[in-house]
């Protein structure tokens, strides 16, 4: 090709040089084919040679049509479609599937390109808030890595002769039965998903379904089949519980069904005033989880020990009268915590909960079944149901997969979705499996571990570009494209409706075929419609299960789990699904990684956390390098040293060291290869050890071992008092006005004449700490709604994160078993703004309806404002950070935000760009605006409701009466900033038998 | 005896003609062997060891024209700045150069108008570095802004935006204090550089003639021209006497306006100007020792001169360390927890190497000129000037860094360092400094020729007159 384009050696005229281009063989290729081969390397600015080479090529093929530059048209609506007003977004409801899981989506669309994901309002398990992983959807589908190419051996095929090669094998299995072939598929609750795999059983019966998740529910569900002799899964009711007890369990963010537990959980501790009650939550754990920061008592165990902690607490139950046999434990558990809590538990029999992590073994859901059940919380606060849409992955299916292939019992594969190379237990070589089986297909997102071993590879299409449909929590939905496939993919119902179909088929032909079973065929038309706008279908598909109360207890009496449990003094190591990257599936996500995890505040790495006892006894620090070890595997990742967690534990983060693209190569390092089949979540038999060198970690708060040096941390806990106001509840009772304890007393009084902010709207945020979990979905919502660059690890090092609002963890009392709190901080929006004064070209103002506005145009970038913020909110593009973003990634950023070039100075704007367009839609409606209108992006994610927004001079809206509470205080008040934004006081609401206790602790810290 | 020969036993006649009084230019020089001397510097072939210097000084500016080129294509990210700290090295450099600019335009004016004649050997040197200095100081605050094409956003210039800069900014102050201040000071320069250029301009031929008349603007040394230079001096020194003051003063604004623990203090604008001059004065003495060793100048540059300047850095010097403490004690009186902490953490925090540092060279080394013969040795006082210049640079960096990276809320502290291009900045504006300060010592004449001969005895017109007189 180089020849070829070369004039001097084919002539002077570029035309006969083109004419001959045209007869190369690797021209030919180039044209036959819709994507050349390594078309990607063009996104990829680093590979000039690459770039160079297909210039050349795009130049020959535009000169091959015409002599003169291409003409690019852009080209108009010649009819618009209907409803479609150019700049105008539009919203449509789909479903987001995450395992057995689903959320019910809200996605905006700009002329056909959807930009932003929120939770759908009518939705009962998103109730329109979200989560992390929803909203980093919209980079997911935008991801300029993902794979765009059917591919067979490797090499570039297309979907046409993939089916025409799986019809040639299709006779064969028609006629044996399916007699070795497999299905591999992710677990999943769809159902047509479900109505296609009875189908491919009935018409291959000798064939083997599959199902395999590397985290799952599958625990949970054991333990509940083992109580209730149905699989099943538990669904809470945190409304109703007066008392959470959780073992292990993070149901606030990792754990299933997340958005309505935490909606559910923090409803019942919104104290508006000193007259409200609250709810209890007890955490057992071994690591520190979000949950575990929001718990009013809360116990640190290791995770292995959990087992024996629920036997003794059954045991104390049964102490206090409750019909339960518990096996008898030896473990010197706080005594007094026991007592009081089953004191508790039994106090609000019928309105408590006990919830189980997916950590946690089968003989500990079973047992916690148990316990809820004599607590006669069956069916009050905790259900189970039976989902005939589910799937649920089983570990010793696969495994027992894995050995019919090694066996070469499997001649045919077809895995679809999942990374089963990757997410496969360290003890099954699924790749060596794979070379044993003749004809593997994978449909992927990516090209990925599994990919490279499969003989078919087949591009996974996107949930936001497929139809499709879920059923779970409150009800089954569809799940609707937005857009068509960006990469030309397949979905799971595309490739398996070709499987057990003989013609081609299309996936909503069959999804809606699905749902004439299910809507019934009379009105279909309309009711079909129906659901796919409203997103989901209220009536639930799920049957209630009931619990068995004398199985779960004979269960639990055979059981010899719980006093089989490890010691206190053996080091355990437990898996933990990553907060920013979850099983691997957003690794190659830039937001997620990122993100810091809101206890670590660690991003772009995945840590072994301990606790600093442990530390000192291996002799590590922040940021040593560890070298884990088992049956001589290895591998080394930064120690971080956790506050909180259990001794003796080592927790490690999974989902990382993945290499599929461009954000995942060299994030992290993958912990899978350690995890074996027997300790899947917590395993013992390791070692650790320091090894050389260390490893420098991007963490956005603490920098440095601050929390090491003492000047800073007596600094940081003689200030935190009144940066994060806190009391307990009885107390709040006591001194309703304490928030203001720390309120100057002094007049304060202001340089200059101040601005009268009495008239008009005047926008306000309130965010009550009582309520925050620090899930972080504000933070990566903020980050989606307004086009917040992803910087990378070197810049995050480097300090110079980006996030408009930003979630201040800090911990209080104990050093090695702290509280923690969440604190959201952006732009406070003062009225006595001290940036504004200090801008020499005045590119930040203040507007007449108080917001602190930024003139991106005029800002030259003195940084001034930034260093005299007291919040630390501004922050600035010390790069071009966009300069790099893919052209693909540039459809995920929302037209009405400017994408700011380096230099300039940024910041959270109260979502000026929603307050715009609600301003001018109500004017549309002829009408004034209304509290509600505007919903800002870290509102509405928020799924408990932590954040107000609104005018503050209209005193019926939500704003103003929360600001109207007392426990409502503006930080760093003192300085007569007059912040718009304040906070709600943080209250706990601690037993008041253990209280004495936890503050002996406090004062001894 | 002749007025256009050494005599060596002048210098004990003069000075009993003074009537004991210390003579300031000593060597026995006539005012003709003071042109010679002076005036031969810029006359002579230029000496190898000049082109060396000179090409040394060349690269360092090539240095920071390179570490500006690079700021400019790629961002001010090149710099260690993060979140907290958004002001770093180049503020810290600016401040320091402007602060080494502080003690020409004070030796020139304030000194001329206190009638300190010892300042004459010393002065046309010390504005010279003034000038240089402030040049140094200006690059800063126009490339540390992340869109330095937008910088002239600064100035009120009127504009179809029609927005004018926000006049409530010291940023903006800084503008006008710093750019007033550097006119002033060049012109000043100039005009006592007049008379001198037409003493080279007598003494030169061809092409030099005709380019030193340009800048002599025909000077005759009539008594007219006398006259009114002497006025039109006197004036220039009464208004750039003020601009000493302001020109720090308002720099401080910078911190001092702010609301940054640590910054925002009232004591920083006389503190501020007490530390430039006390900078200024120790560069002025690190050049002066280096420059009348090379030149030979001794006998003009005295050690009875620098002891003076010693003086000056004595008081200077425990003015400022007076401030140290007085901020110290006023952070803890007003009771402010974040004041306390500032000071606190600038002592005992991780920038404690830092302010020890700053302590010992601004606090610790002026007094050892409390002892005459320290304050007459050379080496001395060129180690203790070297100590200043370090300690006044890290009085700039305490202030600017430490307090940004511990200020309000623990959550957003950050630990700040620089990185290579923050340093490579810093070294070649000394580059830049040295090349137009080479270039002033090869062309122009370094003590102001007419002062000094102003000041000796004989331009007293009663001094032929005397018994001591002629003879």
């Amino acid at each position: 090709m180089s020849n070829a384009i070369n004039p001097s050696a084919q002539g002077k005229t570029y035309w006969r040089s083109l004419d001959h281009l045209a007869e190369t063989p690797e021209f030919k290729e180039l044209v036959e084919k819709e994507f050349p081969d390594g078309a990607d390397e063009l996104k990829n600015p680093v590979s000039r040679r690459k770039f160079l080479s297909l210039m050349g090529a795009s130049m020959a093929l535009a000169g091959l049509t015409s002599c003169r530059r291409p003409v690019e048209k852009i080209i108009p609506y010649v009819v618009k479609p209907e409803e479609i007003i150019p700049g105008k977004p539009q919203y449509y409801a789909t479903n987001m599937p995450f395992g057995t899981e689903s959320f019910g989506l809200l996605v905006e669309s700009h002329e056909g390109r959807p930009t932003k994901i929120e939770g759908n309002k009518n939705h009962p398990a998103s109730g329109g808030s979200s989560n992390v992983f929803m909203q980093a959807e919209m980079l997911n589908l935008y991801d300029p890595d993902r794979s765009q190419m059917v591919l067979n051996q490797g090499k570039n095929s297309s979907w046409n002769a993939y089916r025409s090669a799986w019809k040639k094998i299709a006779e064969t299995y028609t006629e044996n039965g399916g007699e070795g072939m497999a299905i591999l598929s992710e677990s999943f609750a769809s159902p047509t998903m479900m109505r296609l795999s009875e189908a491919f059983m009935k018409k291959f019966p000798q064939a083997r379904w599959v199902t395999y998740d590397s985290v799952s529910d599958e625990n949970i569900f054991s333990g509940v089949q083992a109580a209730t002799g149905q699989l099943a899964q538990p669904r809470y009711n945190f409304k109703e519980a007066n008392i959470v007890l959780s073992l292990d369990s993070d149901f606030l963010q990792m754990d299933s069904n997340d958005i309505p537990n935490a909606r559910d959980f923090a409803s019942r501790r919104k104290v508006r005033s000193e007259k409200d009650s609250m709810n209890r939550l007890y955490v057992v754990e071994g690591t520190y989880t979000i949950t575990g920061g929001m718990a009013d008592h809360r116990l640190r165990v290791q995770n292995g020990q959990i087992g024996m902690f629920a036997a003794a607490l059954a045991h104390e139950l049964s102490a206090q009268g409750l019909d339960i046999k518990a096996p008898r434990v030896n473990a010197d558990f706080d005594k007094k915590w026991i007592t009081v809590l089953a004191r508790d538990l039994i106090h609000n029999k019928g309105k408590s909960l006990v919830v189980g992590g997916r950590r946690q073994p089968a003989e500990v859901h079973t047992l916690i079944a148990l316990i809820n059940e004599v607590l006669s919380n069956t069916n009050k606060t905790v259900s189970y149901t039976a989902n005939p849409d589910m799937q649920a992955s089983s570990l010793k299916s696969f495994m027992n997969l894995n050995k019919a292939m090694k066996e070469g019992k499997i001649e045919s594969l077809i895995i679809l979705g999942g990374n089963p190379v990757y997410q496969a237990p360290a003890d099954v070589d699924f790749a060596a499996g794979l070379k044993k089986v003749n004809y593997s297909v994978h449909l992927s997102s990516h090209v990925d571990e599994t990919s490279a071993n499969t003989t078919w590879h087949i591009p996974e299409a996107h949930f936001l570009e497929s139809w499709g449909d879920v059923s779970g929590y409150g009800g089954a939905g569809i799940i609707q494209p937005l857009i068509a496939p960006l990469f030309d993919g397949k979905s799971d119902i595309d490739v398996l409706a070709d499987l057990v179909s003989d013609e081609e088929v299309w996936a909503y032909g069959v999804v809606q075929e699905t749902w004439t079973g299910i809507l019934g065929a009379a009105g279909f038309e309309k009711a079909w419609r129906k659901v796919v706008h409203d997103g989901f279908l209220t009536s639930t598909r799920e049957t209630p299960v009931a619990m068995n109360k004398s199985r779960a207890q004979g269960v639990v009496s055979m059981s010899r789990y719980y006093s089989s449990t490890v010691s206190g003094n053996e080091m355990e190591v437990i898996f933990t699904a990553s907060f920013s990257n979850f099983d691997g599936r957003y690794a190659n996500n830039g937001w997620m990684q990122e993100l810091p995890d809101p206890v670590t505040k660690v991003t772009w790495d995945n840590v072994a956390l301990l606790s600093a006892n442990t530390a000192k006894q291996l002799g590590v620090k922040n940021e040593d390098r560890l070298k884990v070890s088992t049956s001589g595997v290895d591998v080394v990742l930064p120690v971080w040293i956790q506050p909180g967690m259990a001794d003796n534990t080592l927790a490690l983060e999974l989902g990382y060291g993945r290499e599929i693209g461009r954000v995942s190569t060299g994030v992290g390092a993958n912990v899978g290869v350690l995890r074996y089949a027997s300790g899947m979540n917590i395993a013992s038999g390791f070692t650790a050890e320091k090894a050389l060198g260390t490893h420098t970690l991007a963490c956005v708060q603490d920098h440095h071992g601050f929390d090491e040096e003492k000047l800073a941390a007596d600094a940081i806990q003689e200030r935190l008092p009144a940066i994060v106001r806190e009391s307990t509840l009885s107390d709040y009772q006591k001194d309703p006005e304490f928030a203001m304890a720390f309120a100057e007393k002094n007049e304060l009084k202001g340089m200059w004449k101040e601005h009268d902010y009495g008239e008009g709207n005047q926008w306000g945020m309130s965010i009550d700490l009582t309520s925050c979990t620090g899930c972080s979905a504000c933070t990566i919502a903020c980050q989606s709604e307004n086009n917040i660059p992803i910087i990378g690890k070197d810049e995050v090092s480097n300090g110079r994160d980006m996030s408009w609002i930003r979630l201040d963890r800090y911990y209080t009392g104990d050093v090695e078993d702290p509280e923690m709190v969440f604190q959201p901080i952006a732009c406070q929006h003062c009225e006595m703004a001290p940036c504004e004064g200090v801008c020499p070209v005045a590119a930040t103002t203040h507007s007449e309806e108080g917001l602190n506005e930024m003139a991106y145009n005029r800002c030259i970038g003195t940084r001034y404002c930034a260093n005299n913020c007291p919040y630390k909110v501004r922050r600035f593009n010390f790069f071009n950070y966009t300069k790099d973003v893919p052209e693909i990634v540039e459809m995920a950023m929302n037209p009405d935000v400017s994408i700011r070039f380096r230099g300039v100075m940024e910041k959270c704007t109260f979502c000026v760009q929603r307050i715009n367009v609600a301003k001018i839609e109500v004017k549309n409606e002829g009408r004034g605006l209304e509290d509600g209108d505007i919903v800002v992006a870290c509102q509405q994610a928020c799924p408990t409701d932590a954040i107000a927004f609104g005018n503050i001079n209209d005193p019926n809206s939500e704003v103003s009466k929360v600001k109207a509470q007392n426990r409502d205080y503006a930080l760093l008040g003192e300085l007569n900033l007059q912040p718009r934004t304040s906070y709600g006081a943080k209250l706990r609401n601690p037993n008041p038998d253990l209280e004495a206790e936890h503050h002996a602790a406090e004062h001894t810290a | 005896m002749s007025i256009l020969n050494k005599h060596p036993q002048r210098d004990s006649a003069a000075t009993e003609a003074l009537g004991g009084e210390e003579l300031l230019v000593t060597g026995g020089h006539s005012f003709s062997t003071l042109t010679d001397k002076v005036s031969g510097i810029v006359e002579t072939k230029t000496p190898p060891k000049w082109y060396l210097l000179f090409a040394m000084a060349v690269s360092g500016a090539m240095v920071l024209l390179g570490a500006i080129g690079w700021l400019v294509w790629e961002g001010t990210g090149i710099w260690g700045l993060n979140n907290p700290v958004g002001w770093g090295w180049a503020i810290v450099n600016f401040v320091f150069w402007v602060g080494i600019g502080h003690a020409g335009t004070l030796i020139s004016a304030i000194l001329f108008l206190l009638r300190q004649q010892w300042r004459t050997a010393i002065n046309r040197f010390a504005e010279a570095m003034t000038i240089f200095a402030v040049i140094c100081a200006l690059v800063f605050p126009g490339i540390h802004v992340g869109r330095i094409w937008l910088a002239y956003y600064m100035f009120p210039i009127p504009n179809q935006m029609l927005i004018w800069p926000n006049f409530r900014s010291p940023l903006l102050w800084d503008i006008f204090a710093v750019g007033t201040y550097f006119t002033v000071s060049t012109l000043f320069w100039y005009v006592g550089l007049i008379p001198d250029l037409a003493t080279l301009r007598d003494r030169a031929t061809k092409v030099r003639k005709k380019v030193l008349g340009f800048f002599a603007m025909g000077w005759r040394g009539g008594n007219r021209q006398w006259q009114h230079y002497e006025k039109a001096y006197l004036m220039l020194a009464g208004l750039a006497t003020p601009l000493v003051l302001s020109v720090h003063s308002v720099v401080a604004t910078d911190f001092a306006t702010s609301m940054v623990p640590g910054w925002h203090t009232t004591i920083f604008p006389p503190y501020f100007v007490a530390g430039a001059v006390f900078s200024g004065f120790g560069m002025v003495m690190t050049l002066a020792i280096i420059a009348r060793k090379i030149y030979g100048l001794e006998d003009i540059i005295t050690v009875n001169h620098l002891e003076k300047m010693n003086k000056i850095i004595l008081v200077t010097g425990s003015m400022v360390g007076y401030a140290y403490m007085t901020e110290f004690f006023i952070a803890w009186y007003s009771g402010n927890e974040y004041e306390f902490f500032a000071f606190i953490n600038r002592a005992l925090g991780p920038y404690a190497w830092a302010y020890w540092i700053m302590f010992l060279c601004n606090v610790i080394t002026p007094q050892i000129f409390w002892f005459k013969k320290l304050r007459r040795s050379i080496p001395v006082m060129f180690v203790a000037s070297i100590f200043v210049n370090i300690g006044m640079w890290f009085e700039r960096f305490v202030i600017t860094v430490t307090s940004l990276s511990r200020d309000f809320l623990p959550s957003s502290w950050d630990y700040y360092s620089p990185s290579i291009w923050d340093i490579l900045t810093f070294v070649g504006s000394f580059g830049l400094f040295f090349t137009f300060f080479l270039l002033f010592l090869r062309f122009l004449p370094m003590v102001a020729l007419a002062e000094v001969k102003g000041v000796m005895p004989e331009a007293d017109p009663h001094n032929y007159h005397s018994e001591g007189g002629a003879k």
